[in-house]
């Protein structure tokens, strides 16, 4: 059985005092796998933030069915389901070190307090950050920051991670390099993964199966690409991976109703 | 926050964005000292700016009559004095009670009142008006209205003094609570904080700043305020011991008295509010 399953999702935004409403979704399925990893990539507008919010159980004001292993989030939620999250910006409290940061997510989570330093220490190590545990975010660079974010979202061990754009904001270098490394800490986790990203070249080296959405409004899944084939450990050299990142972009090109569309 | 400026007297600067209050504010156009620290050239250019003040000061008494402008050192030898004879330490602790009972009212009102308007779009409209008015009534009127309505006393001029500055703190209030990160509060929403956490962990370390730049802004205002309501209305204090030698036409006493406070002042400003800065912003300064 799957884990997560969504289906015939339709949400709508706004209407109120006679505003025009936005239907952002209309007729999404979608099922994911325990440790799959899951892309979802489309043009801005699609709906696919809306979408990652609706799975995070940010959002709750939807039509369709949305659930975990048979039950609604909320329910998973009080049984000790753990969502966690990496977004666009690092989103760390300017005010905290960097274990503090970490440790704000675990106690939300209500680890015990004794577990904390042990759990700090193996995540920043495993985003490289271990001599920077002191450091306020502030004294850190962009992509050291977005790392200590993925560590953030890795110790609470999370039934699921949702990353929104989470490398969008780096330059092209820094973002291979935390792509990688993101992958390292999936293969010590196996968390599930749910992302969303417009880049398709970095949708490819993360994915197991890259949904394609289209042009909003009533945003939905139009097709499906698996990435089943390229081998992991991935190696952006990786021939295969070449060839089926061309087919995510004339997917992505196809369905964004834009055929002049350039991708980088 | 605009638009208090006209209202309040032209020496206090106006509040800085109170997302980020960690900018300096000068109080009577002094450079404020706490941030000398390791900085010689700061403290280099702190020093030339006192000097500066005392030189246009001496100029200024060298032009003028003695009995108009005195110079520096006869305002400094005629404290010198007050304060070895003692009779200006009662002044000043009944003016600094009268500042601190009044400075306490008026943050607390404003900062329910900046809360409410900050947090709720119902009492922001609702208070508006209540803003406006009051923000626009000269603080001359709201003193001899307390005066009036309450009676010659301290709790007039307590109040007197504390109505005028609660509007303009408040829509400084206001502004900082609306300027809080609502992607902070969105980070810990998926990470399920508790409502404890987000309060503790993601709000109060957003709102101390603001309180604190309010704090010093209000305090700069206030204790002008107060000094004009014991002016008005009382017999003792050092707006009242500052009217009394005005009235003899002693302006020796009168800037003495003057200064008297503006140490007072200088030293709540560095040593108290700087400490409490330096505190709040230990993970800004590292």
């Amino acid at each position: 059985m799957s884990q997560i399953v969504l289906s015939n999702i339709r949400k709508e935004f706004g209407g109120r005092r006679g505003a025009r409403s936005w239907t952002a979704l209309n007729g999404v399925d979608l099922s994911i796998e325990v440790g799959e990893i899951v892309g979802i990539l489309g043009p801005s507008g699609c709906g696919k933030s809306t979408l990652l919010n609706i799975v995070a159980g940010l959002d709750n004001k939807y039509e369709g069915q949305f659930t975990i292993q048979g039950k609604t989030i909320e329910q998973q939620i009080a049984a000790g389901f753990r969502v966690a999250y990496v977004f666009q910006e690092a989103r760390l409290l300017p005010w905290k070190t960097v274990r503090g940061n970490v440790e704000f997510a675990l106690k939300a989570s209500q680890f015990p307090v004794s577990e904390w330093r042990d759990r700090v220490d193996r995540v920043l190590e495993l985003v490289e950050l271990t001599k920077f545990a002191e450091f306020y975010p502030q004294q850190l660079s962009g992509g050291m920051q977005q790392r200590a974010s993925i560590a953030r979202a890795f110790a609470i061990e999370p039934d699921i991670l949702l990353m929104d754009e989470p490398f969008s904001a780096l330059d092209e270098m820094t973002a291979r390099h935390l792509r990688q490394s993101l992958l390292n800490i999936w293969s010590a986790f196996r968390t599930t993964i749910l992302f969303v990203s417009h880049n398709a070249i970095e949708a490819s080296f993360l994915a197991d199966r890259i949904m394609i959405m289209g042009n909003g409004p009533g945003g939905t899944i139009r097709e499906e690409v698996s990435m089943a084939g390229v081998q992991r450990p991935r190696s952006y050299e990786d021939g295969d991976l070449f060839e089926k990142s061309k087919a995510v972009v004339n997917a992505l090109r196809n369905h964004s109703g834009r055929a002049d569309l350039v991708l980088a | 926050m605009r638009i208090s400026a006209s209202s309040i007297p032209a020496s206090t600067a106006p509040p800085s964005d109170t997302v980020a209050p960690a900018s300096p504010r000068s109080l009577l156009g002094r450079p404020r000292l706490a941030g000398l620290g390791p900085h010689a050239s700061d403290a280099l250019i702190s020093a030339l700016s006192v000097l500066s003040i005392i030189g246009a000061w001496y100029i200024g008494s060298w032009t003028m009559s003695e009995r108009v402008l005195p110079a520096p050192h006869i305002v400094a030898e005629v404290l010198y004095q007050a304060m070895r004879s003692g009779e200006i330490w009662l002044d000043i602790g009944i003016t600094l009670g009268r500042i601190l009972i009044a400075f306490t009212i008026a943050m607390t009102v404003a900062a329910t009142l900046g809360f409410a308007m900050g947090l709720s779009h119902g009492a922001s409209v609702f208070f508006r008006v209540w803003i406006v008015c009051f923000i626009t009534i000269p603080a001359l009127v709201i003193m001899l209205t307390c005066y009036m309505v309450v009676g010659l006393n301290d709790k007039a001029a307590i109040l007197g003094a504390a109505i005028p500055i609660i509007p303009i703190l408040a829509i400084n209030i206001r502004d900082g609570v609306k300027g809080i990160d609502p992607k902070l509060l969105g980070m810990a929403k998926a990470f399920r904080a508790s409502r404890y956490q987000r309060i503790f962990e993601i709000v109060a370390p957003q709102i101390a700043p603001i309180l604190l730049a309010s704090a010093r802004f209000g305090l700069g205002l206030i204790w002008k305020m107060v000094l004009f309501a014991e002016l008005l209305g009382r017999g003792d204090g050092i707006g009242y011991k500052i009217e009394f030698y005005y009235q003899m036409f002693n302006m020796k006493e009168v800037l003495a008295h003057a200064l008297s406070f503006l140490v007072v002042m200088l030293f709540i400003e560095v040593a108290i509010l700087g400490t409490l800065e330096k505190r709040i912003f230990r993970w800004r300064s590292q």
